[in-house]
């Protein structure tokens, strides 16, 4: 049996402002990418790829097009409807962490479990917390924890409610070259664990040599995509547009 | 997936929630400020009139208290109220207390053994005592030090020696005698007449009080009384309305100030607004950060609505807390002018109230920004060019409306005072318009004034009007509470120069009561030798009531009206009656003539204009008048106006003389010193000569209207005084709302150069130029307001001292500037590396 595609959009396109100050960012963008697939989307900046992160998060909605996102048709849903259905569905990691600064470690990651309604939030906000290896940080503040340990909290946030989809942009941006190889490894590594898809934008082409796809963007438009990558760090090495939902939560 | 459920929205925003409250203070502060003023007059209001109501029967000195002047109760009246229990007679008239070196008028109280019927009289040294045995007396204090005796010394009251048995701390019954023209003196029942004080004509007013044996209806006794005797004129008080002028004061003073701290609260209101907005602002990559976990917007709104209901929860109870303490207090400095409950007073109606506005305020002003936060868009988090945020108010309305629904029916309803209640609302409603359009007028200014050449000026102009400014508000709030001290500096010195001004011109120094009319001659001799030069004017006096009125043959009479027409309080009980050859001074001829000199036919009456209009009396209509039982009847011949300001004795009946030639009766005068002049040993003189006349200083009158009236000041001023703190509490939110910005600005400054003292002045630049336009303002709007109640309301001439008033705004402003500045200092000591680091 073949599973559906985790994403799978048509002529997306953005367009921000209006009349003559109007800039258009995405230009008819066709992707599709299957589940528990690794895939890098590459580009200078300015080439569109947060936008298209923000699309295809539902973050933001595009001017034009069809999205369909772990089954839900993000063209039709409104704002409050694009939340609910990111709610366990989507885990997004993000450059600058962004931990809500009055909550602990334990706070932060319980959050999006008890926004999606989970009984048992606490106690899976600290086995989370454990796998990520900061079991004994969980009532710290984002303040007192260093800029590796902070986006290992953001990834436990993230993957904890087991999203079949996890989004990072530039998950290592903000961190050195050791600390931040040690989070892409994390990163992989709970991306193997629970098999869901991984979509990585980044700068970085030794990032995204790590997977077994890489869609290269360039002014708004897919400049390249090539697939069939070595993906030394995924769990599935099945055809770029179709693949099991393995570990899928 | 549903909505976040409530339980679920608490955890994460109480998470979220810093224990002190960090970010959301001047929420706090000012919801304290504005319910802690709410509560504070409201609990205090309700303790007087606890105090009122349950000690009815003290204060009146028993359940029926029946009045009437110039003769005691008769048999037959004195028989129906002795069916339903005890009696005590008293009876009160002015008199003068003298002794060989000093004479002072004095109240005089006579009370018979029965006396109090409730309550007890407690003497200085802590003795509780009833009536003073016979040759006795309890003297006030005041009166004790103008004469200089003391407990054991012996004074004279007419013609009778008394010893002085002790000095009053507590007069059960004061507060239902109410205004005093002297010190008072309680003499045994029988003193006056033994002193040769009662006399046919003499003025003094008897008072009856009833306590019941059992306990009989309260209204169907009156009704009763009433009944039996229409035509008494009898003035009946019971229990439940012991000192209704007390009580209207009350009611009135508290309803008032309940709308200055409304006022105060509405102030907050601004606060509360910027301290919101500026809270979840500073939470806006948090709310991202939500959204981006799958919060929806409804979340967003749940969770931080909880946050400022729970900051607004704790202000309000703070704010509570202190109502309720500082009573006591308030309670203390009333002193003696009105009765209150003692200690802790917890009054849930009043308490609940001013919860109420301040959580209904909260609504009204944290509404727009909570609905506008829920706007605020994920992607502030991954890019900084995100669309404008919508102005979003019209989701605002339903919460915004209903709260304003709210406001006014707690204002409105159980309000004494509806409609005024209503209209005050809707002027400061319009007020706070008028300020916010033109403080949105000056920012609008700001940005088009041209540009100053020397940048720090430059700067602080831009301040006044960069996005985010919250000149509007300022202006607002602060115009507001500084507009009130002006207005307050204008009425009070209006008042004080138009009393200064018309007393010395106008107003006698002594009026002097039951002159007999054989010896008036005598009387300006006396007064003439101690007082050479002074103008006396005298006038004979009676009592009587208006039984009826109208045309011949069809007279309505006073007793069968179920209600008086309105303005016809001279047909309520007995007035003042006189009659005079010539047109009274200061009077003047409206309709009709006045009769010759020496008139002799049917007897004839001239009416005040203002009681002919309301009962509608007309020249050639009939007046008959009850005086000393024996009915009298006279024909209207002329309509007259009155300057009631002219202070001398103004009577809304004047009649023929021929009308009361036969009846018993004294003169009263009034004896006005010449500029500059004095009458030392006058007094002594007529205690003497006069023992049976009575004296009424005019000074000390004036002083203690003067003293009642700086006591209401000084109420309206603390209630203002909250008003101004919680304009200062939203400049201070401002400031701190836009010190990131100013941080900014300050550190790009001093990189390109500015010395520290160059960047003070750019803060005070700015806080000048709010300050000029905050003064402009204040002196607009609360002149306006002031001219307005003194022309209007109180109908005197518009008189402020503007040195005091300008004085008095300046004082403000100057605090103003100091807590600005004060606020400011934190980003003049930013250091510019460390900041560029953060900022």
């Amino acid at each position: 049996m073949t599973s559906p595609p985790a994403i799978e959009a048509r002529d997306l396109r953005l367009t921000l402002g209006e009349g003559s100050a109007a800039v258009s960012i995405l230009k008819g963008i066709d992707l599709a990418v299957a589940a528990g697939e690794t895939l890098a989307l590459l580009g200078p900046s300015g080439s569109g790829k947060s936008s298209l992160m923000a699309v295809l998060t539902g973050l933001e909605r595009a001017s034009s097009g069809s999205l369909h996102v772990a089954g839900a048709d993000f063209a039709a849903l409104n704002e409050d409807a694009l939340a609910r259905a990111r709610r366990g569905r989507i885990g997004i990691v993000l450059q600058a962490f962004h931990l809500l600064p009055t909550m602990s470690a334990q706070e932060n990651v319980a959050t999006p479990l008890e926004l999606a309604g989970e009984p048992d939030a606490w106690d899976r906000a600290a086995a989370e917390l454990e796998a990520v290896g900061l079991g004994h940080r969980l009532s710290h503040y984002p303040a007192q924890l260093s800029g590796g340990e902070q986006q290992r909290v953001a990834i436990a946030r993230a993957l904890a409610p087991r999203p079949p989809l996890v989004f990072a942009d530039e998950p290592t941006g903000n961190l050195d070259a050791a600390t931040g190889a040690g989070i892409v490894d994390l990163l992989f590594a709970r991306r193997a664990e629970t098999g869901a898809t991984l979509v990585i934008i980044t700068h970085d082409e030794g990032l995204a040599a790590r997977c077994n796809r890489v869609v290269t963007l360039a002014d708004g438009r897919i400049a390249s995509d090539i697939t069939g990558n070595s993906g030394r760090d995924t769990a599935s090495t099945s055809s770029p547009v179709s693949g099991p939902l393995s570990g899928a939560a | 997936m549903n909505s976040l459920s409530w339980s679920a929205a608490w955890r994460i925003a109480r998470r979220d929630l810093n224990r002190r409250f960090r970010g959301l203070r001047l929420l706090l502060v000012c919801l304290f400020l504005g319910v802690g003023a709410l509560a504070a007059i409201g609990t205090l209001a309700a303790a007087i009139r606890g105090e009122l109501s349950s000690q009815g029967q003290v204060l009146l000195g028993g359940d029926v208290e029946v009045e009437v002047w110039q003769r005691p109760l008769t048999q037959e009246e004195t028989a129906l109220l002795e069916r339903y229990g005890t009696l005590s007679q008293g009876l009160r008239m002015q008199a003068m207390a003298s002794t060989d070196d000093a004479a002072t008028p004095v109240e005089l109280k006579a009370v018979d053994a029965n006396w109090p019927l409730y309550g007890t009289l407690v003497l200085q040294g802590g003795h509780r005592m009833g009536a003073p045995p016979p040759g006795h007396a309890w003297l006030a204090q005041g009166a004790a030090e103008r004469l200089g005796v003391s407990p054991g010394d012996t004074f004279r009251i007419g013609t009778a020696i008394l010893r002085v048995g002790g000095i009053i701390a507590e007069e059960p019954d004061r507060l239902s005698e109410g205004f005093q023209l002297g010190q008072t003196v309680i003499v045994p029942y029988d003193l006056p007449r033994q002193a040769g004080l009662i006399a046919p004509g003499s003025m003094y007013e008897t008072k009856t009080r009833l306590r019941f044996a059992g306990s009989p209806d309260l209204e169907q006794v009156v009704e009763m009384i009433e009944q039996r005797f229409p035509d008494a004129g009898l003035d009946i008080s019971t229990r439940e309305r012991a000192s209704p002028g007390a009580e209207r004061f009350v009611g009135r003073m508290g309803e008032f100030l309940t709308l200055v701290g409304l006022a105060a609260l509405v102030i907050a209101g601004i606060g509360i607004g910027g301290g919101v907005a500026s809270y979840l602002e500073a939470r806006r990559a948090g709310i991202a950060t939500l959204k981006i976990l799958g919060a929806s917007s409804g979340d967003i709104v749940r969770i931080y609505a909880l946050q400022v209901g729970a900051a607004a929860l704790a202000g309000s109870l703070a704010g509570l807390l202190a109502g309720v303490l500082v009573t006591p207090l308030l309670a203390q400095a009333l002193g003696e002018l009105l009765p209150v409950q003692t200690g802790f007073v917890i009054n849930l109606p009043a308490l609940l109230r001013a919860a109420l506005f301040g959580l209904l305020v909260a609504l009204v002003f944290a509404a727009p920004p909570l609905l506008r936060a829920r706007d605020y868009p994920a992607m502030a988090l991954m890019r900084a060019r995100v669309a404008p945020l919508a102005q979003g108010w019209r989701g605002a309305l339903l919460p915004v409306g209903l709260g304003l629904a709210g406001i006014a029916a707690v204002a409105v309803l159980g309000s004494p005072q509806p409609w005024l209640n209503a209209l005050f609302l809707a002027g400061a409603a319009a007020l706070l318009a008028l300020l916010a359009g033109l403080g949105a007028l000056i920012r609008r200014l700001a940005a088009r004034a041209p540009r100053p050449a020397n940048p720090i000026l430059r700067a602080a102009l831009a301040n006044l009007h960069r996005p985010g400014a919250a000149t509007s508000s300022l202006v607002t709030a602060l115009g507001f509470g500084l507009s009130a001290f002006v207005l307050l500096a204008a009425v009070e010195t209006s008042l004080d120069a138009n009393i200064q001004r018309s007393v010395p011109e106008r107003a006698p120094d002594y009026f002097v009561l039951d002159i007999p009319r054989d010896r008036l001659g005598e009387f300006e001799a006396a007064v003439e030798q101690r007082a050479p030069g002074a103008g006396i004017e005298a006038v004979p006096t009676l009592r009587g009531a208006i039984l009826a009125y109208g045309p011949a043959g069809e007279q309505i009479v006073v007793s069968q009206l179920e209600e008086l027409p309105e303005g016809a309080w001279a047909l309520r009980g007995e007035r003042g009656l006189t009659y005079a050859a010539r047109l009274p001074q200061g009077n003047s001829l409206v309709r009709g003539e006045w009769w010759p000199a020496d008139y002799s036919g049917s007897p004839l009456v001239s009416v005040d204009e203002e009681l002919a209009e309301a009962i509608g009396l007309e020249i050639g209509d009939i007046l008959t008048v009850g005086l000393l039982g024996v009915e009298r009847t006279a024909r209207v011949a002329s309509i007259r106006r009155i300057d009631w300001e002219s202070m001398g004795f103004n009577y809304v009946l004047v009649f023929s003389p021929n009308t009361f030639a036969d009846a018993p009766h004294n003169l009263a005068a009034t004896v006005a010193l010449p500029p500059g002049g004095t009458a030392s040993g006058l007094l002594g003189d007529l205690a003497r000569a006069f023992p049976s006349s009575s004296v009424i200083e005019v000074g000390p009158l004036l002083v203690q209207a003067r003293a009642i009236l700086e006591q209401v000041a000084l109420a309206i001023l603390a209630a203002a005084g909250v008003a101004v703190l919680a304009g200062i509490a939203v400049l201070l939110g401002a400031i701190a709302a836009a010190r990131a910005q100013r941080t900014y600005d300050s550190v790009i400054l001093r990189v390109l150069g500015a010395s520290s003292g160059q960047l003070l002045l750019l803060q005070l630049a700015e806080f000048v130029m709010l300050a000029a336009v905050l003064a402009v303002v204040a002196l607009g709007l609360g002149s306006v307001l002031a001219w307005l109640i003194v022309t209007q309301l109180f109908e005197f001439d518009w008189l402020p001292r503007w040195p005091r008033v300008l004085a008095v705004l300046g004082g403000g402003i100057a605090l103003v500037l100091v807590f600005a500045l004060g606020a400011s200092l934190p980003v003049l000591r930013a250091r510019p590396a460390q900041s560029l680091r953060t900022l």
